[in-house]
């Protein structure tokens, strides 16, 4: 499964590469990396206060890295 | 305005120059609309039927140089883009016999036919385009050379077949099979295929006041002329970057992490590849996948550099500016590489110099960071020559031997050989721009025209030995040169 984070400045300004590595650290501590990737994206266009523009399967989510572990509890595992 | 005379680059070069221009003022957003006037304010049409259509071509360049995909809600993720409107979607009945046949009495085109394609009119020869399956026999066998061969400009350059055409002729690309090489942007004659950029984003991020870090590759000397790095340092500060760094520094890190892994791999009789060419990593990825093991796990000098600028100044936005399409994939498929945060070309930092009204001012001021070694990773040969070179310095006499891939047709060959186990080499060197980075389609100048500059600027330089010039970084800084 292919996670894509937005790199553009906006989502840079909230937070992204913290997101990043914080998705990264929680795929490593359950050995999920051979499953899940993550990969950057040019500006999606959805700029928004709320987070982070971060697609799952064609689905758009906005991320503050707050929630990152969250959001991995609720949409990530249960789509693996 | 654009004058009669503008080519392509001109037209390209002028949406990325008001691009950054209102990004550095920071009305993008409210002038975005009035760009295409600006750029084209009529009432004469400059290259196409109208002017309506050259504005909506100027509104797609816009969004491409934006970073997006050129129309809104037809979004893809390759860096490749097609900015549809300006497609004119050439013929694509390949061959096509000319006003040169003689109606001659051999025939050898309709015999070199093994489809019956091929009738005899009036006037001349005649292609039944039903049946011809393009094998070109008729075009190799005609005496007169009165068949040409038609292929469109941008599949005759992809080479890796990544080029197909939908119901309206116009180009689509293939995001399984694109390796974004930028061959199809760079051959284009109606420049319709264009790369997307980060521009905006590092613009935004520099106005954020934010430290950005330029890193410009070694390809860059003789991009902007006679100018040395350190003239370049102080126009890439000027843009209001923090700093700039030679990613020639970095490609001599990396020569002396290829040249242990290739002396472990040599040991062990293992065949490997290097792994500085994105588009060539790509091609591997994608097209010979199998092979991905025998790709060097020494990062590329991009990701070297940005790990080294983010271990001397905590907290660095990195930015490389090159000459290659391809990188800027490699940005986005090493998140987690700690690679650079974002990659541009020299066509776009040559736009933000010019939004800036910065001109490039000759001093006497040095600044060489690489040896001339890792300063010529940038050309066709330059990665073994350096590794070859690091053997030297670790008085190690190994005596390898090296396929020197020159360009895409090179590199899939010899990937072809390993594949089946029948390289002769023991490494390849894999540049997918013919002549290496130096003729990237990010360029400026082609190689043509900045080589004489270049060579002059590397004539400059000192004679300093790789180890000798990364030994001092890697004692103050501990960085791993490897992926993860």
């Amino acid at each position: 499964m292919e996670i894509t984070i937005c790199i553009g400045s906006s989502c840079h300004l909230k937070g992204a590469r913290e997101i990043v590595s914080k998705l990264e650290k929680i795929i490593e501590k359950c050995e999920l990396s051979n499953q899940i990737h993550l990969k950057g994206a040019f500006c999606m266009g959805k700029c928004s206060v709320e987070g982070v523009s971060v697609k799952v399967e064609d689905e758009l989510f906005y991320l503050k890295p707050e929630n990152v572990e969250q959001f991995f509890q609720d949409e990530i595992l249960r789509r693996l | 305005m654009l004058t009669k005379d503008a080519t392509i680059v001109e037209v390209k070069h002028e949406v990325l120059y008001h691009v950054a221009q209102h990004a550095y003022a920071g009305d993008l957003e409210e002038k975005r609309e009035q760009i295409p006037y600006d750029i084209i304010p009529g009432p004469q049409a400059n290259f196409r039927c109208c002017i309506y259509k050259e504005r909506e071509i100027v509104r797609q360049r816009i969004r491409v140089a934006e970073g997006r995909s050129p129309i809104q809600d037809k979004e893809n993720r390759n860096i490749v883009q097609v900015v549809e409107s300006a497609c004119e979607g050439c013929p694509i009945n390949r061959y096509v016999v000319t006003d040169n046949c003689q109606r001659c009495m051999s025939r050898k085109c309709q015999q070199a036919c093994k489809f019956n394609a091929i009738s005899m009119q009036k006037d001349k020869a005649v292609i039944d385009t039903q049946l011809c399956k393009e094998c070109g026999k008729c075009y190799q066998a005609c005496p007169y050379n009165a068949i040409a061969d038609l292929m469109r400009p941008c599949k005759r350059s992809c080479p890796v077949d990544a080029i197909k055409m939908d119901e309206n002729k116009v180009v689509v690309v293939d995001e399984e099979k694109c390796i974004h090489c930028g061959q199809c942007i760079k051959n284009c004659p109606f420049g319709a295929i264009m790369d997307r950029s980060f521009m905006v984003s590092v613009i935004n991020l520099i106005n954020e006041g934010l430290p950005v870090y330029a890193m410009i590759a070694p390809a860059g000397e003789g991009q902007f002329g006679n100018f040395s790095m350190a003239d370049l340092r102080d126009a890439v500060k000027q843009l209001g970057f923090a700093d700039m760094y030679e990613v020639a520094l970095a490609a001599d890190m990396v020569a002396d992490s290829e040249a242990r892994e290739w002396l472990e791999a040599y040991g062990e009789g293992k065949k490997m590849t290097t792994s500085c060419c994105p588009a060539f990593v790509t091609m591997i990825d994608k097209h010979f996948p199998q092979l991905k093991e025998h790709v060097s796990t020494t990062v590329s000098p991009m990701a070297a550099m940005a790990r080294y600028i983010r271990a001397k100044h905590p907290g660095a936005i990195t930015v490389f500016i090159g000459p290659c399409i391809a990188k800027k994939h490699e940005v986005l498929e090493s998140l987690t590489q700690e690679n650079a945060d974002y990659a541009l070309t020299y066509e776009e930092l040559d736009a933000m110099l010019r939004a800036r009204n910065v001109t490039l001012q000759s001093s006497d001021a040095v600044l060489q960071q690489g040896s001339i070694y890792g300063k010529k990773f940038s050309a066709s040969g330059g990665v073994t020559a350096a590794v070859v070179k690091t053997f030297q310095e670790m008085n190690v006499s190994a005596d390898v031997n090296v396929a020197q891939c020159n360009g895409a047709a090179e590199c899939k060959k010899a990937l072809l050989m390993m594949k089946v186990g029948k390289l002769p080499e023991d490494f390849i060197e894999g540049m997918v721009c013919e002549g290496g980075c130096v003729n990237g389609p990010g360029s400026i100048k082609p190689e043509m025209q900045s080589r004489k500059d270049r060579l002059a600027l590397f004539s400059k330089a000192d004679n300093r030995g790789i180890l000798e010039n990364i030994a001092p970084h890697y004692d103050s800084i501990k960085i791993s040169l490897h992926r993860k």
